[in-house]
């Protein structure tokens, strides 16, 4: 739509000034705490505080464990997208109002959900218990916290990778069968590759929430295991040490910062072509 | 008489229980350009897909160099296909997307290097090697799509109305280019359109389908000129198409004027179906031909006028170097030889070919 | 075969997906409080509803909250998505990569700054900071949405209408808006489901005395959840279905009413229709949400209550209101250190807390209570003698506290799953426990157990003493199933550990829902509490909160409280007046002498003592 450019300054400035507020300045605050101590004199102690071994233990555990809930959102949604891509019949918007419905349920909820069904005397035990199978006992150990974060960062998985693969045009793959490519030279070198921005996107939907949740660690974790999240959440709400909860936090931003490079360097690489 | 090289045996395929082929029979020969023409929904791409192994009959065989093939992959066939929206591979450059197929075979790298340089040269995109596909105009993609398929050395070219995307002029080059690239190829060309224009422009071998049958096969005159049934002389080029009466052999009435034509063997006043070109209609001075009627409407076309003249009730389309102003007074006069004499459709089979049916 | 093995695998991925909600509709109908146990089928939480005004409170907040920040999330995204048509590439860069930020960026991370923000400003926080986040984080979802429909506008639509002599917001708002429609919409529900479904932000933005249902819920998960969330979280639920059903069958009649009837008649009913379905609750939810959010009507005449968790009967609440008529806030925290961190940070200050004895000497230490004006609280004389004695250990003159409860700190245990009673902390340590230990969640209560066992004082400040004590708790960790605060309490009931170092107060409740357990203070010794009522410096109705405190102490009312709660009362007229002889002489609820001489009261340990502490439990708690 042809606008000109005052007409379209003056449209954007409510939101640049809203963003400038409350995105901007807030993020230029953490920065500001992150690198002063209490006397307001600059340091590094914050951010270097992230080499104790507390910190260090919480983050590698964190990264861990957002690493494989990520892979397995990956396993688990790339052949749903794909089962879910080839049934054309099905309403589209039907199939994300379902993976978005949950949502309605509260996410504290919906993991306290999970501590009903994982505990040792939960429902999956009992369901187990009589069909005189061995229990399982996993609540709070880190495997429950992978089942959380598998299960409220799925759908961040599953649609960006949906979205791309329904929009690959079947004659590509008909082409690619053409040109003598078996089903699975068809999909590793045509398919995958052609999804990359929706894996990208997804795989940054989840592991960037997965490896700074703290509600589903202490949840499922039953206050045992400490993620990253929580050390800086406790920072605020326990010691009331905003200086080295912001120092964290900027520990935490940069494996964001990571993520947007990956993601931009693939971005441009689709825009190119 | 060319070798045989594909063959389908009483193919018939439904979608949903709707019947798309009905027992089709078609074989195509070695080297030869050979166009699909029907309009949308005739079962023309269907035919397509069915020999480039995309889609398995319900009942038949498709038989390639002696070969029953029905139930091969699709990469196991000797064949390629350009699609309609090219379907380049869009996160490949051009020359990944020509060397697909080779390095799918495992050739060496020497050898699909030549290749990808042969390739581009024949479809004039030299120096477009390291381009991706999302930034060439339509022409060249399609060009890209047709190297990435002939690089693999087909015995048969299959080409989904590949030109269907692109503008006239282009449209119009890329004809003769594939023309020009068949000569040199000397390989099998099967086409889909539904441009009779273009079917008329390039191909050897003509078949014209309709709601899943083959109305008519033949070479691009035998089809123009002696067009079977109305559909087939409707869908060919413009036509008068006028309910008539084969009074006896080599006599037709027409809109209750005796016409003399050179057409035998239909009965004696038996129901027909009369078509005459609008260019072989001519205009004489009133009194001097058949039929008496007025100009209703004129067009300028370039080449000719285009002119509608209202006689006995039906309106005659008429092609004309001469213009004969609208509202005069004319008369009609067809030479016998331009006067095709078709049957009426009788069976429920032969509904098909009215092109009214639906 | 493949569609069969397709279908069973998107089958079991919507189980997956869909199993924790069942369960929660399930629970929602469970009569039993406890998660673990299903005790037949009711109603009662729905009913229970009607009178919960702080569950209705929560969720008037989080839908008006949905509500305003979507609406206006969608105003300035779809304008500031016609205004980038404008600018130059360049720029539209620099904004949208601004707009990613809180898309990309960690929750945590833009909670805080935005926290961060607010604090530093003095800004109060509660319902407007809580907005003010939600239409920050809302905005990317709308302009994501329309930004890519923007795009694929045909310019010459807008020229065209201009053309035929619209001016240039008519020329918008028929020629182009009715292309964007569906996905502002889009843009708008994402933003809302966002909305309803934030945890993190509203987490740090919210303040004091305003929740969302979120935050509601986080608050009480630690000690098991009220079915009333439940109940309304399936409520919600429910509605979203039978709306999402009612649109879909509206599009299928749309479709089929179409074909015979003249199109313009039904695209009008259709449309009126769809505008009254959404006016409907967009005005039910804005008329609801001021009715119980009170948003616009802050009373001067009000009274914020912040106590620990499930620590007094709501009713008593009420009765007070009805009483005086000040409206109470009432907050509830999990630990005492929280508690602690929230009025040292907080500038909208609570005016009535109830901590304990070594907090409340913590407080009076940093100057943030007041005396008391012991004359507006003539009913302190009903709190025993022995009680006003004992916490002068931290009130010297009794002057800025007001006995509430007392109790000791033991272990809890399932006498089906335990060989023998323990009278000892070392079961705990015990492998025989593995996986069937339920340790206290705060950092004094731990530390007590393990210092004791040790042999040491429970308010040492000896780093050495502290680091032995660490040690034992690392050692511990893995026969450790959970560390819990209340929640303790519904494990023990539902069977899902054998010991559990809890409050006395816990055990009277526990031991009534499952008859196996029994309590014990170990023969090492323990800690004994006592919380009092105290009011904050910063208090702006001290008035209030006298009445508030000095109403506590009526026998009656402390005698209903204890009732519900069964915490010992140190009000001996209410003691009294307790009819059930066994409950009036329960050693769990008013232990005889020998156990309290062998227990100890925490003391303030200072700054520096706070700070050991709360390093030495960061290191047990990450260490392994």
């Amino acid at each position: 739509m042809p606008i000109n450019r005052k007409t379209s300054r003056l449209l954007n400035s409510p939101y640049v000034a809203w963003a400038v507020i409350f995105i901007i300045v807030p993020l230029f605050m953490v920065f500001y705490y992150g690198f002063t101590d209490d006397s307001g004199s600059f340091t590094f102690d914050n951010v270097a505080a992230i080499a104790s071994p507390e910190h260090m233990h919480s983050l590698l555990l964190a990264v861990a464990l957002s690493v494989v809930s990520t892979v397995i959102c990956f396993i688990l949604a790339y052949p749903l997208g794909m089962i879910l891509a080839r049934n054309k019949a099905s309403n589209r918007s039907m199939i994300i109002t379902l993976f978005i419905l949950p949502m309605w349920m509260n996410f504290l909820l919906r993991t306290l959900a999970w501590m009903t069904l994982l505990e040792n005397k939960g429902v999956i035990n009992g369901v187990l218990d009589f069909l005189h199978l061995p229990g399982i006992n996993i609540i709070n150990t880190p495997a429950a916290i992978v089942i959380g974060m598998v299960y409220n960062f799925l759908p961040f998985m599953i649609l960006p990778i949906y979205n791309s693969l329904s929009s690959i045009d079947d004659s590509v793959i008909f082409a690619a069968r053409d040109l003598g490519a078996d089903s699975k030279q068809t999909f590793f070198k045509v398919t995958l590759p052609l999804t990359v921005p929706g894996i990208i996107s997804g795989v940054t939907m989840v592991f960037i929430p997965a490896l700074t949740t703290f509600a589903i660690s202490t949840m499922l974790g039953g206050s045992k295991i400490l993620l990253i999240g929580n050390v800086i959440e406790q920072e605020f709400t326990l010691s009331y040490d905003w200086n080295l909860g912001s120092g964290l936090s900027i520990v935490l931003m940069v494996f964001i910062i990571i993520n947007i490079v990956v993601s931009s360097i693939s971005d441009k690489k689709g825009e190119e072509s | 008489m060319k070798k045989e090289l594909i063959k389908l045996n009483h193919i018939s395929k439904a979608f949903d229980g709707e019947l798309i082929l009905d027992d089709l029979n078609l074989v195509i020969h070695e080297n030869e350009f050979v166009t699909l023409l029907g309009p949308s929904g005739c079962g023309k791409t269907t035919t397509l897909r069915i020999i480039g192994g995309f889609e398995t009959p319900d009942k038949g065989n498709v038989v390639f160099d002696g070969v029953d093939i029905t139930d091969l992959a699709p990469n196991k066939r000797q064949l390629n296909t350009v699609f309609q929206k090219y379907a380049l591979f869009t996160h490949m450059d051009v020359a990944e997307n020509i060397a697909f197929g080779l390095k799918i075979r495992n050739k060496p790298q020497e050898f699909i290097e030549d290749k990808i340089n042969y390739a581009l040269k024949l479809v004039n995109l030299e120096g477009y090697e390291h381009r991706m596909p999302n930034s060439l105009s339509g022409g060249q993609q399609q060009r890209v799509a047709i190297a990435r398929a002939i690089v693999n050395e087909p015995k048969v070219l299959l080409l989904d109305e590949p030109l269907g995307a692109l503008d006239l002029k282009l449209r119009q080059d890329m004809q003769y280019e594939l023309i020009r690239l068949k000569e040199e190829l000397g390989i099998t060309f099967i086409y889909v359109t539904h441009d009779q224009e273009e079917a008329l422009t390039m191909s050897d071998h003509i078949v014209v389908m309709n709601q899943g049958y083959i109305q008519q096969e033949g070479s691009p005159e035998d089809i123009y000129n002696e067009p079977e049934n109305a559909f087939v002389a409707d869908f060919i080029g413009d036509s008068n198409i006028i309910s008539s009466t084969m009074v006896k052999d080599e006599l037709v009435n027409i809109l209750g004027v005796d016409f003399v034509c050179v057409d035998k063997g239909f009965g004696e006043m038996k129901p027909v179906d009369v078509v005459i070109r609008p260019e072989d209609v001519e205009l004489v001075p009133k009194g001097e031909g058949t039929i008496s009627g007025v100009v209703s409407h004129v067009i300028f076309k370039g080449v000719h006028y285009e002119m509608e003249v209202t006689a006995r009730g039906y309106k005659w389309l008429v092609h004309s170097t001469k213009l004969s102003e609208a509202g005069s007074e004319v008369d009609i006069k067809v030479d016998p030889f331009n006067i095709q004499v078709m049957n009426k459709p009788e069976s429920e089979d032969e509904e098909a070919l009215n092109p009214d049916a639906d | 075969m493949r569609s069969k093995i397709e279908k069973l695998y998107t089958g079991i991925i919507f189980i997956f997906m869909y199993a924790p909600i069942v369960t929660l509709m399930v629970l929602s109908f469970n009569s039993s409080k406890s998660r673990a146990k299903w005790g037949g089928f009711t109603l009662k939480w729905y009913i229970n509803l009607i009178h919960d005004s702080s569950v209705l409170n929560a969720m008037a907040n989080t839908l008006v909250i949905a509500l305003i920040s979507t609406v206006i999330a969608t105003v300035i995204g779809t304008i500031t998505c016609v205004g980038l048509m404008g600018v130059n590439r360049r720029s539209r860069a620099v904004i949208m990569g601004i707009t990613n930020i809180p898309m990309i960026n960690a929750d945590i991370v833009t909670g805080i700054s935005l926290m961060l923000l607010f604090k530093v400003l003095h800004f109060e926080t509660g319902f407007v900071s809580v907005l003010i986040a939600h239409i920050t984080f809302n905005i990317p979802y709308v302009m994501l949405a329309v930004l890519p429909a923007m795009k694929t506008i045909d310019p010459n639509v807008y020229e065209a209408a201009l053309d035929l002599g619209a001016k240039p917001f008519h020329a918008f708002r028929k020629a182009v808006l009715p292309n964007l429609t569906s996905s502002v919409l889009a843009g708008a529900l994402m933003a809302f489901t966002m909305s309803i479904d934030d945890f993190i932000i509203t987490y740090f933005t919210k303040g004091s005395g305003f929740d969302t249902l979120s935050t509601k819920i986080y608050n009480e998960v630690k000690r098991g959840i009220r079915p009333e969330i439940y109940a309304i979280s399936t409520i919600i639920f429910a509605v979203v279905i039978v709306l999402l059903m009612m649109s879909e069958r509206m599009r299928n009649r749309h479709a089929s009413v179409r074909k015979d009837a003249p199109l313009y008649k039904v695209e009008k009913r259709i449309s009126r229709r769809r505008f009254i379905l959404m006016l409907v609750p967009a005005f039910a939810i804005i008329i609801l949400g001021m009715y119980f959010g009170g948003v616009f009507k802050r009373k001067s005449n009000q009274l914020f209550v912040y106590n620990a968790g499930e620590y007094i009967d709501p009713e008593i609440i009420e009765m007070f209101s009805e009483e005086t008529g000040i409206e109470v806030i009432y907050d509830e925290f999990e630990t005492l250190e929280i508690m602690y961190a929230k009025i040292y940070q907080d500038d909208a200050a609570y005016d009535v807390l109830c901590p304990s004895d070594y907090m409340i000497a913590k407080l009076i230490d940093n100057d943030m209570i007041q005396e008391l004006d012991l004359d507006k609280i003539p009913n302190r004389k009903n709190i025993g003698q022995q009680y006003m004695e004992a916490s002068k250990a931290f009130d010297p003159g009794n002057k800025y506290a007001i006995p509430y409860c007392w109790g000791t700190v033991g272990i809890l245990y399932n006498t089906t799953m335990v060989d023998e009673p323990p009278t000892s902390w070392d079961v705990l340590w015990d492998e025989k426990g593995a996986g069937e230990i339920l340790m206290q969640d705060s950092i004094r209560d731990a530390f007590m157990v393990a210092l004791i066992r040790n042999g040491f004082d429970p308010n040492t400040t000896d780093p050495e003493e502290l680091a032995i004590a660490a040690d034992d708790l690392i050692a511990q960790k893995p026969l450790v199933q959970a560390y819990v605060i209340d929640q303790a309490k519904d494990k023990m009931i539902g069977g899902e550990a054998a010991y559990a170092v809890t409050y006395s107060g816990d055990v009277m409740e526990a031991m009534a829902g499952n008859e196996d357990l029994d309590y014990v203070v170990p023969e090492e010794g323990s800690n004994v509490w006592l919380d009092c009522w105290v009011v904050t410096k910063k208090a702006r109705n001290p008035e209030a909160a006298m009445k508030w405190i000095d109403f506590m102490c009526r026998p009656d009312i402390a005698l209903k409280n204890f009732e519900f709660i069964m915490y010992s009362t140190p009000n001996t007229a209410a003691w009294e007046m307790i009819e059930d002889e066994e409950l009036k002489n329960s050693e769990v609820a008013f232990p005889g002498d020998d156990v309290l001489k062998r227990c100890t009261s925490y003391t303030y340990l200072g700054e520096e003592g706070d700070q050991l502490y709360n390093d030495m439990w960061k290191k047990v708690k990450t260490g392994e």
